[in-house]
């Protein structure tokens, strides 16, 4: 065909043309009736498009053929990576206390509604630990807990030696931490109870658990987060922090965080391995500002790294944010402020390169985005990717287990 | 000869302004000269003391040979035409003989309606939008006009219809609505890939 035309060098154009023109032929001749096939997205075109395409989309574009898988997955490692997802769980107070799920994705700024398996009806009230993206259920019967992503999976266990009402949890390498809460007990020995997971059974642990500790309600009063060996606690009022090392049953501090004496609320989180500190400043009914520190482990000194723009800070004006109803979860390198009376508005401080932050805002749908009168809400963030998106569509019809709103 | 304005040169006058106006007051003296030159006899009675200078224009010719012209302001969201332009290649036709003429001519369309003051957002929005309401093929059409020309705005444009177009579809769909089993095997589509590559290196 073309390979045996001369292509001299003086005329490439020229020959181009007669390729496009006999190709066209060619092919107008082998099927008269249907119109001529458009031209083939392929290579950086479609990766460029992909990079526009939302995550959960993108499963099915990487099943078409194996250049569009290739373009899939090359579009996600360079063009538009993923980002980490902000899942909002809302749990209904009334029988069944069922609990349905809003995501927001930053890649594509897109809010999904999301189907999950519920883990079983529970009059208990679910609760997250921004550590590792943990949602658990504490019942006196048994302790429900899921860690992955997309919280596919539950695993059940006994529940503690002693009941106790909103203690502390967190899940720091392979164990599961439940500390404090309220005892019917003053003084309970068994403070601090951890939960191996790989051997299935609770460990009491001798340690003393800090006064300051004892008898708080950890949603309400606490900030929580651990990494793979520690567990971090800051009074959200106070910005005293404990840390606890399940490995040597040790607690330490209490560590004056505060960065700021306008600071009223702090919140911790991690994001790119770094212990994040989330204040806000001014007052409850008038926020003035939103700043991030890096706290170094070490030595707990609180360095500034970002601070939130003040045409965001406007945004908030008018509306409370309680200390009592601020959280903050961390994944990747996000670390997202989450409030309680607001699931429909996602704010997230984004760590980049050396120390330095972008913020980032965004609302839900109006329609949707509201809570209901009779919700509970709690929050988790994780890396979503493709092979828990693909988990997920398998568990159901794919068309209604991720919607978009 | 005509009395030239002399701009009031106050104090309070910043240096560039000063620049500026120096540099006007040249062109305008300048102009002036070359004009009595030439029509000594002739003294033109126009109201406008600059005479307007002519409209840069680039030809470019589509793969059946039409030619468009476009106002080089216009032409400039095209860095593939910048860089014409820039390198003073845009005196003669540009050849693309990869875009047939009726996409080139959508394409000039584009770049003029882009190229013009005083649009508001809002409008530019809805003649966007209005702009890629056509079939999937112009709209792939497009995308490779974009993508060649290097025209960021339309591409963004083309490239998030496109999206979607993906977008709550599932493979089998997907592939239906791309054709991926066109009439191209894998190795015709590889050689028009690099026949492209090669003739325009």
């Amino acid at each position: 065909m073309y390979m045996n035309e001369p292509c001299s060098t003086t005329n490439p154009i020229k020959n181009l043309h007669k390729f496009a023109m006999k190709t066209d032929t060619e092919r107008a001749a082998q099927d008269e009736g249907p119109p001529p096939p458009p031209p083939p997205l392929f290579g950086d075109i479609l990766e460029l498009t992909l990079t526009r395409v939302p995550l959960v989309d993108l499963v099915s574009a990487s099943q078409v053929s194996r250049s569009w898988k290739r373009a899939v997955s090359s579009s996600l490692r360079h063009l538009n990576p993923i980002r980490p997802w902000l899942l909002v769980h809302s749990q209904s107070t009334r029988t069944p206390y069922a609990i349905s799920t809003r995501a927001f994705d930053p890649r594509s700024s897109v809010w999904l509604d999301i189907s999950l398996p519920q883990p079983a009806k529970h009059a208990s009230t679910l609760r997250s630990s921004s550590s590792s993206n943990l949602l658990f259920i504490l019942s006196p019967s048994k302790l429900s807990f899921s860690s992955d992503p997309l919280h596919l999976t539950w695993r059940h266990a006994a529940p503690p030696l002693v009941w106790r009402a909103d203690p502390i949890v967190a899940l720091v390498g392979h164990r599961l931490v439940v500390a404090g809460g309220a005892f019917d007990f003053d003084d309970d020995p068994l403070a601090v109870e951890t939960y191996d997971l790989r051997a299935g059974a609770w460990e009491a642990c001798g340690s003393t658990m800090p006064a300051l500790l004892k008898d708080s309600s950890a949603s309400a009063w606490l900030s929580v987060t651990a990494d793979e060996d520690k567990m971090y606690v800051t009074d959200k009022l106070s910005g005293v922090t404990h840390s606890y090392d399940p490995e040597a049953d040790a607690w330490h501090g209490p560590y004056d965080l505060r960065p700021h004496r306008d600071v009223y609320c702090c919140v911790i989180g991690f994001a790119s391995g770094r212990l994040i500190l989330v204040g806000l400043l001014g007052c409850e009914e008038n926020v003035k500002g939103v700043k991030a520190w890096e706290v170094e482990r070490g030595t707990w000194r609180a360095r500034e790294i970002g601070e939130m723009p003040p045409g965001m800070v406007r945004k908030m004006k008018g509306e409370r944010f309680c200390a009592s109803s601020m959280s903050a979860c961390g994944a990747g390198d996000f670390v997202y402020l989450n409030r309680d009376s607001d699931p429909g508005t996602a704010v997230w401080c984004e760590v980049v390169g050396g120390g330095d932050c972008r913020w980032g805002r965004a609302e839900s749908p109006a329609a949707s985005g509201g809570r209901g009168p009779a919700e509970r809400v709690v929050f988790t963030s994780s890396n979503v990717g493709m092979s828990e998106l693909k988990q997920a569509l398998a568990t159901g019809d794919p068309r209604n287990v991720i919607r978009s709103t | 000869m005509r009395y030239l304005a002399l701009p009031l040169l106050s104090q309070n006058l910043t240096e560039s302004t000063a620049r500026a106006q120096t540099l006007s007051l040249y062109l305008q003296l300048s102009l002036q000269v070359s004009l009595s030159q030439r029509n000594e006899s002739t003294m033109s009675s126009s109201s406008s003391s600059l005479p307007s200078c002519p409209k840069k224009v680039v030809t470019l010719k589509s793969s059946e040979g039409e030619t468009f012209e476009i106002e080089e302001i216009a032409a400039l969201q095209s860095k593939t035409l910048e860089n014409m332009i820039d390198e003073n290649c845009a005196d003669t036709p540009i050849p693309l003989p990869n875009i047939k003429g009726k996409i080139l001519a959508k394409v000039v369309e584009y770049c003029n309606k882009h190229a013009e003051v005083g649009v508001d957002a809002e409008s530019l929005r809805a003649w966007d939008a209005e702009f890629v309401n056509v079939e999937n093929t112009t709209v792939f059409d497009y995308i490779l006009a974009a993508n060649f020309l290097e025209i960021p705005t339309l591409l963004d444009l083309t490239c998030q219809s496109v999206a979607d177009m993906i977008k709550g579809k599932t493979p089998a769909e997907i592939e239906k609505t791309f054709n991926i089993k066109s009439a191209f095997t894998p190795e015709e589509e590889e050689q028009v890939r690099r026949e492209n590559q090669w003739a325009f290196e």
